[in-house]
């Protein structure tokens, strides 16, 4: 027979639990923030140990960009869209992180086992995200410095901006709107099972047509004037060409300071959809298990 | 009991090039029907059928909202871009195919170490997987010609030039194909990164084979080496032949007879090679022990 634990031994212990497992608001935001830390760390300072990884990066973007200037200039138009077209890459090079940085991340993760460990360890999905969101955006920063003085030296483009301070607020409101879509992705990853990859490729070419990446999203009718509302990208690059290239301020849909307000709604609006279905997969994740675990 | 083992067994040269012919058809039969399976199974057919629409779909939406930058269009240069593009669909699974089958077969199924253990070599089956994807993406390249002649395209009058196509398609598939196949000997020894090179390859041919603008608009020594490849002259041969007319400049100056010349002398080249670096490289490879590697990329 046990021994038994009873009266003031008792209370203490059943303190002792109490005090290790409730934590205080302080204790989970210091906890949280640690956890953010330590899962945008590999992202950035990884990233950076692996030269090969930095060499693809840029060279698919710089290759698609050279692409389309090459096709502006059989056209004969104004240069001042070879400099637009620079910038879409940049910005492009964050979307393309969210796609499969993001997006496709805790698919793979499942796949190599990594899931069930985040699972177990005393650690949210939501700040999990959030740091894969952070650290991403951090390292594709410097991809998307690379990409623009590339594109200039290579094409000799020339921008004119008036306003850095607006320049950097477009940038930032872009960035962390698709980010903010590319949590709620992660989880539409994670449940789309074997099609992820090619979820995945749907998101690239379609998604760069409709948000009016390379050209106005005016020229997609109907259907690049509702992307202003639901996909980031469309008010990112078309927000950035009035700031950055003035000659085509012109072709700008909306006024920069109501895209600017589109970008900062849809932040917030993925941000909490993408936290929902965050906790909505790791219930029926634990509930069923299968959705966390590899198939094999 | 005495065993009788009765006549002495075939002895098979080792090496990825083992088996008589009737053992490499067996192979590349096998390997098609697998790639089909693992091409065409992965979704319902209508989400299948989806995703070869939309994507070159949007590609071509791409290329033709860009090209509206400068002006109204006119239907010969959507012509231009639309064949363009249809057959690049085409080079690009062909030249990712065999990379993409053989980094499966190592690191995603692991049964590459099998394929070895049976009469089977990874030649033909590495050309029956580049087949295959090659075939899915034709239909990708149906849909966007398609799309093409519903935005007025003018075809050729009389319906496409059947003796060209029959003599460009299979010179330009198999120029393609072989190129593939290189690229799989040689990314198989990679340890960084093997997915992607054949990516960039395929990317940069498509920047240099006057896919969708015409040479001119490349810097001068730059066109020499578009001019040098097979797959630009493969998809002019294509556009002569369903189009009817020829491109503007560089590409429209060649006559079709010196361009088929051209074709089939490229592809020749190729194929005395492809096959030659390919069982090298796996050679190499399973030497240095690469046919077990997990790179995890």
């Amino acid at each position: 027979m046990g021994s038994r634990i009873i009266g003031a031994e008792a209370a203490s212990l059943i303190a002792r639990i109490h005090g290790e497992t409730t934590w205080s608001v302080g204790r989970r935001m210091r906890h949280a923030f640690a956890s953010v830390v330590a899962r945008a760390y590999p992202r950035v300072i990884g990233a950076a140990r692996e030269p090969s990884w930095l060499f693809f990066d840029l060279v698919f973007p710089i290759l698609g960009m050279c692409s389309i200037v090459f096709l502006l200039r059989s056209r004969g138009v104004d240069e001042a869209w070879i400099g637009s077209t620079i910038l879409a890459t940049a910005l492009l090079s964050f979307w393309i992180s969210v796609v499969w940085m993001m997006g496709a991340q805790f698919h793979w993760e499942r796949d190599s086992g990594n899931l069930l460990l985040y699972i177990t360890a005393p650690v949210g999905l939501g700040a999990i995200a959030l740091g894969m969101a952070i650290g991403g955006a951090l390292g594709v920063v410097i991809r998307a410095v690379i990409i623009t003085l590339a594109g200039v030296l290579l094409f000799g483009a020339k921008y004119q901006v008036a306003d850095p301070l607006l320049l950097a607020l477009v940038i930032l409101a872009g960035v962390a709107a698709m980010y903010s879509l590319g949590v709620c992705l992660s989880s539409v990853f994670l449940i789309s099972g074997r099609e992820a990859d090619h979820l995945g490729s749907l998101l690239n070419e379609p998604m760069q047509l409709l948000g009016g990446v390379y050209a106005p999203v005016r020229s997609m009718g109907t259907a690049g004037v509702m992307a202003l509302g639901i996909l980031p990208l469309a008010p990112a690059i078309d927000a950035l060409r009035q700031v950055a290239v003035p000659q085509l301020a012109a072709t700008g849909i909306l006024p920069v300071g109501v895209e600017l307000l589109l970008l900062l709604v849809m932040t917030i609006v993925f941000g909490v959809i993408g936290r929902v279905l965050l906790a909505y997969i790791e219930r029926i994740g634990r509930a069923g298990g299968k959705l966390l675990a590899r198939a094999d | 009991m005495p065993i009788n083992a009765g006549a002495a067994p075939e002895v098979r040269p080792f090496g990825p090039l083992r088996g008589g012919a009737a053992d490499a058809a067996r192979s590349l039969v096998a390997s098609a029907r697998l790639a089909w399976a693992i091409e065409g199974n992965w979704a319902e057919p209508i989400y299948l059928a989806a995703f070869l629409i939309v994507r070159p779909l949007a590609f071509l939406g791409l290329f033709l909202a860009v090209l509206s930058i400068g002006g109204t269009l006119n239907v010969a240069t959507i012509g231009f871009v639309v064949i363009g593009q249809a057959v690049f669909q085409i080079v690009s699974a062909a030249l990712e195919g065999p990379t993409h089958a053989l980094l499966d077969d190592r690191e995603r199924y692991r049964t590459i170490r099998y394929i070895f253990a049976t009469p089977s070599s990874l030649l033909p089956v590495s050309i029956g997987r580049s087949l295959v994807k090659a075939s899915i993406a034709g239909f990708s390249a149906l849909i966007v010609i398609c799309a093409g002649m519903l935005l007025g395209v003018p075809m050729r009058t009389g319906g496409p030039d059947l003796l060209l196509l029959v003599a460009v398609l299979p010179l330009g598939l198999l120029s393609v194909v072989g190129l593939g196949i290189v690229l799989g000997g040689v990314c198989v020894q990679l340890r960084n990164d093997a997915w992607a090179y054949p990516q960039a390859v395929s990317s940069t041919v498509f920047l240099l084979c006057g896919a969708i603008f015409p040479l001119e608009v490349l810097p001068g020594p730059v066109q020499n080496i578009a001019a040098a490849l097979p797959i630009t002259w493969w998809i002019e041969g294509l556009r002569r032949a369903l189009l009817g007319t020829t491109s503007p400049g560089i590409l429209g100056a060649m006559p079709t007879n010196d361009l088929l010349l051209i074709l089939a002398v490229g592809t020749a080249v190729i194929w005395l090679i492809s096959p030659r670096l390919f069982v090298a490289g796996i050679d190499r490879a399973r030497e240095k022990g690469y046919l077990d590697r997990n790179t995890a990329s």
